[in-house]
């Protein structure tokens, strides 16, 4: 150690050969170790062995070995998939293992590749140049490669579903029938037409996973196991979800994810939409009426049912009428029925569905009113609105005979509970006085709500004065628009009595 | 003509034109190297040091102190060296890199998996950032441990703390430039960091009056969210303005460190033998006969006529033996992580589907833990106090003694074990009552801001690191041992806390063992 610098050079030296070690060691893992590489050998080896006359022997000789990409600047894609898929077009390639060989049917015959790109079908990283990242279900990408059977759903960004060969489309048509017969729509908007307890799906294809509750989760974590698993247990993929369970097999949840995936609003130049697709697009500017049991089966029956029959939600915790229930048919009148439609029950799961909410034009209501009334009830019509007009009754009087006879079920103050809520603004204004007391006196067969003037002897029963006070209470709990706007709301509406 | 005047005889031009040509390599390595051969004395050597741009930062002669590895660590080389390494890898990175919001994702994607060498350069690149954050941070430490702040570097100590904050900066605007979801939202939480203020302005009511912090931010950013015109601040900032500025601070913080006498060192009696190489020996033999020129003395605090260099060796080649070992050792280290671990790139920047956490760049993570307390206090006033408490050491701290020398001042190992005890069981203590009880708006859900921002678990550490430091003071009677007290407890509080959130802090800024505990959401 007589120089003072030796050790200096010493690691210098060391330093040194580290360097370069791994300089070199991150040349050859950059450029022969790679995963392309190792395959382009093979699949030049391929070609040469396939090559049987001039043209085979001149595509192996010029066959060379380097990075190879599809690069669509109007689809946004660069793809280079192709650097190991590099058989994709070579019809010879069909008994060969993948990454080498053709692609399978007679898709690209119309989507070439270096027209298409291969993302915009499959998804997945395309910029990537390993088979792991470019699958990319566990990098950070927001569209991992899609599952053989789900790649179905990508046809959907330029072609109409209904113009292309059903079998191609198999699994998205069938889950787009699901959604029409599950009513999943009664919660869900989809092309501005549905309720709004649930999201709406309009762009349900586009969400990334960090869009979706992932907790009672195991990786790989893609959408599309998670729709999966959300269609067999929506409340068991996230806690707490009001959202129905649909019952659906494997097969079925299968076809309902790859309809969610194919909803996915893509930017896509015109010049690449099929033309039945831009005519899809222009019919959905002007929707054709639906028939009323077509709209009935697509956003009332999750909830409702069939109608006929009121039940109660363990959801929503709430009483759901029969909207079909012979009695109310008998009993109310179209145009409380439109209301009750168009307008919903504020505060209550029933959203409203007029153009502006639930997308139905009024047309859609009328339908879908007379579809109600065309089963086993019969509609009345306002016209031959002949209830009994009772005398004024007094809102005191009605409410003690209310806490005995009707709060059991509708609330102290009418907010409802088990039984539908009398306090409800778009109920108070839509329904007749005809209309209620008719209710009280029959009743409402196939539900809770028993006749308050039982045709059976001896049965207790309340007087037609009774029910005229009842319903001034009734009345009484409207909301304030229509009492007089100078009048103080007193907070025990027992004591103000009725304003009509 | 002129020419032929100064042609030998019997020589045509042509005869001229070639024998120049056969000297070229020779009078071009004599233009180059202006004493045309390679240095033998040392009167030669120092020559060429001094003549060559490059090499005249050097002093000719260094003192061996210079050399010890113990004493430095390459602190400081290393920093620059990392430096050096990022401007190489940066103008590399440069060449590929488009700033634009729509461009910058994929052209990084390029980068990592096409461009030739790309990803491994990326990786060099964050390597070597963090690497220098890293050595600058611990540079700092070895400077104040070793007392080299003091009297007459003083100057040089100021000019440090500017490269620290450059560094960060740098570091930070280069957070950026990928714009994928890290980078979105450690930035987005970096600018909250500088809109901290506004929760004093807002806690009083002034706001919409005076609002620094909104200011700071929206300057930042030139928006109110990150965005196009945020990225393309932080480019031109990160490749252009605090790289030029940063180079030119270094110039002076060298500078400096010639000028104020070469590297702190304890005084020494004149002349007599060294130690080097584990025995005592005359490393400068001085000879009856030579003189010096002004070349070869070493300004050390007073003039030193008629003292020769003892205890110095040329720098040429030791101190660029060692310089270049140091810099090469770091190209190393680079490397090896580099080829291990891939530069992060996440998602492309989504601004509606934030990260949770979000956190800042790591070495943030300490004044985040601090934001979350109270972001004026730990956004603003707390790196404020102790970044300028940082600035006041050698001007409070005067008394001559100990440079050079690790824990020089007597009692100073001893007070550095001791505050960093307190340091760390202040730090963990608090940290831990915080996670276990909450804090004054879990208790008293309707107080005032005002007083969480004045009582918050930060300025708790803060206060009872400086009581512990005027414990010091009083007990020890000594500046110097009380900035120990105060520098070590800092130190340890900002490394407690960015340990903290770093690992130990999950979605919603909730307290987590670790991060493979963290709910997927």
């Amino acid at each position: 150690m007589n120089d003072p610098s030796t050790r200096f050079r010493w690691v210098l030296l060391l330093a040194s050969l580290v360097t370069i070690v791994y300089l070199v060691a991150a040349a050859l893992r950059e450029n022969f170790l790679a995963e392309w590489y190792t395959v382009q050998k093979e699949y030049r080896q391929l070609l040469q062995s396939k090559a049987t006359d001039e043209q085979g022997r001149a595509l192996a000789r010029d066959f060379r070995i380097e990075l190879k990409q599809v690069s669509v600047p109007r689809l946004k894609a660069v793809d280079r998939c192709v650097s190991c898929h590099n058989g994709i077009d070579d019809p010879r390639m069909t008994d060969v293992r993948q990454p080498h060989a053709v692609h399978p049917g007679d898709i690209l015959k119309n989507h070439p590749a270096d027209r298409y790109g291969c993302t915009v079908c499959h998804q997945g990283q395309g910029v990537a140049t390993s088979f792991r990242d470019a699958k990319a279900d566990d990098a950070y990408w927001d569209y991992p490669l899609l599952p053989r059977e789900l790649t179905q759903a990508s046809c959907l960004a330029c072609h109409d579903i209904e113009k292309l060969p059903p079998q191609q489309v198999a699994l998205v048509l069938e889950g787009k029938k699901l959604f029409d017969e599950k009513s999943c729509a009664s919660c869900h908007k989809l092309g501005g037409r549905g309720g709004t307890l649930g999201l709406a799906l309009d762009n349900e294809g586009a969400k990334t996973r960090h869009q979706l509750i992932m907790v009672n989760f195991t990786p790989p974590y893609t959408t599309w196991r998670w729709h999966q698993a959300h269609f067999r247990d929506p409340g068991g993929v996230v806690a707490g979800s009001q959202m129905k369970n649909p019952t659906v097999t494997d097969r079925e949840a299968l076809a309902l994810t790859a309809f969610m995936i194919s909803l996915r609003q893509r930017d896509v130049p015109e010049s690449y939409l099929a033309p039945d697709k831009i005519e899809q697009k222009a019919r959905a500017l002007h929707p054709q009426p639906l028939s009323g049991e077509r709209l009935y089966r697509n956003y009332c029956f999750a909830c409702h049912g069939d109608g006929t029959y009121g039940r109660w939600d363990t959801t929503f915790r709430r009483f759901i009428p029969a909207v079909r229930g012979p009695s109310l048919l008998a009993t109310a009148d179209p145009a409380y029925l439109e209301a009750q439609i168009a307008q919903g029950r504020p505060g209550t799961q029933m959203p409203a569905w007029d153009a502006r909410a639930g997308g139905l034009q009024p047309d859609e209501v009328k339908a879908l009113v007379a579809y109600l009334g065309g089963g086993r009830g019969t509609l009345r019509s306002a016209k031959d609105d002949n209830a009994p007009v009772l005398a004024r009754g007094d809102a005191n009087r009605g409410a003690a005979l209310f806490i005995q006879n009707c709060a059991g079920c509708h609330g102290v103050a009418g907010h409802g509970g088990v039984a539908p809520e009398l306090a409800n603004p778009t109920f108070q204004q839509a329904a007749s006085d005809a209309f209620i007391v008719t209710t009280i006196r029959n009743g409402r067969r196939g539900t809770a709500m028993p006749s308050f003037q039982p045709r059976v002897p001896g049965a207790r029963s309340l007087s037609d004065p009774e029910i005229a006070d009842l319903l001034a209470f009734i009345r009484a709990l409207g909301p304030a628009a229509r009492k007089p706007q100078t009048a103080l709301v007193p907070n025990d509406l027992v004591k103000s009595g009725g304003s009509r | 003509m002129a020419t032929t005047a100064t042609r030998p005889d019997r020589t045509t031009a042509t005869q001229e034109f070639l024998h120049n040509l056969r000297l070229l390599p020779r009078t071009l390595k004599d233009a180059w190297f202006r004493i045309g051969h390679t240095p033998e004395s040392e009167r030669e050597v120092s020559q060429a040091t001094f003549h060559n741009l490059f090499l005249h930062i050097h002093s000719v002669r260094v003192h061996v102190r210079t050399l010890a590895p113990a004493f430095t660590l390459g602190l400081g080389l290393i920093s620059a060296a990392s430096f050096v390494v990022l401007c190489i890898t940066g103008v590399l990175l440069m060449v590929y890199y488009k700033p634009s919001t729509t461009l910058a994702y994929d052209s990084i994607k390029d980068l990592h998996y096409v461009v030739f060498t790309g990803r491994f350069m990326r990786n060099i690149h964050r390597w070597s950032a963090h690497l220098m954050v890293v050595a600058v941070f611990l540079h700092m430490a070895r400077v104040f441990y070793t007392g080299s702040y003091k009297k007459p570097r003083e100057f040089n100590w100021l000019v440090g703390l500017a490269l620290l904050v450059l560094t960060l900066a740098l570091s930070f605007t280069g957070y950026l430039l990928p714009y994928d979801q890290l980078a979105y939202w450690a930035t987005t939480i970096g600018a909250n960091i500088a809109n901290s203020p506004r929760e004093l302005t807002d806690a009083i009511g002034i706001s919409t009056w005076f609002d620094p912090g909104g200011f700071q931010k929206r300057l930042l950013l030139g928006a109110n969210f990150v965005g196009e015109d945020s990225l393309i601040r932080f480019y031109v900032l990160h490749v252009f303005v605090l790289p030029v500025l940063l180079i030119m601070l270094l110039g002076v913080h060298f500078w400096r460190i010639r000028k104020d006498g070469g590297l702190a060192r304890p005084e020494e009696p004149m002349g007599g033998p060294a130690e080097w190489g584990g025995s005592m020996k005359r490393v400068f033999e001085p000879l009856a006969t030579k003189t010096y020129g002004l070349m070869a003395l070493v300004k050390g605090r007073r003039p030193t006529v008629n003292r020769g260099p003892e205890n110095t060796v040329m720098s040429w080649p030791h101190l660029f033996w060692a310089e270049l070992a140091v810099f090469m050792l770091t190209v190393a280290i680079c490397l090896i992580l580099s080829f291990y671990s891939d530069a992060p790139l996440k998602e492309l920047a989504n601004p509606a589907v934030p990260e949770n956490p979000a956190k800042a760049p790591w070495y943030f993570l300490g004044l985040q833990e601090l934001v979350s307390y109270s972001a004026f206090m730990g956004g603003l006033l707390i790196p404020l106090i102790a970044w300028v408490g940082l600035a006041l050491i050698p001007f409070l701290d005067r008394r001559p003694g100990g440079e050079g020398v690790w824990f020089g001042t007597p009692g100073e190992r001893r007070v550095a074990w001791q505050s960093l005890l307190f340091g760390l069981l202040t730090s963990v203590g608090m940290l831990a009552f915080t996670v276990n009880f909450g804090w004054l708006r879990n208790w008293f859900p309707r107080i005032h801001q005002l007083w969480i921002i004045g009582i918050n678990p930060g300025s708790i550490l803060v206060l009872l690191y400086a009581g512990w430091s005027l414990l010091v003071l009083k007990r020890k009677d000594s500046v110097r041992l009380a900035a120990v007290a105060l520098f070590t407890c800092f130190l340890i509080g900002f490394t407690v806390l960015t340990y903290f959130a770093t690992i130990h802090r999950g979605p919603n800024w909730q307290f987590y063992w670790w991060p493979s505990q963290w709910p997927v959401h």
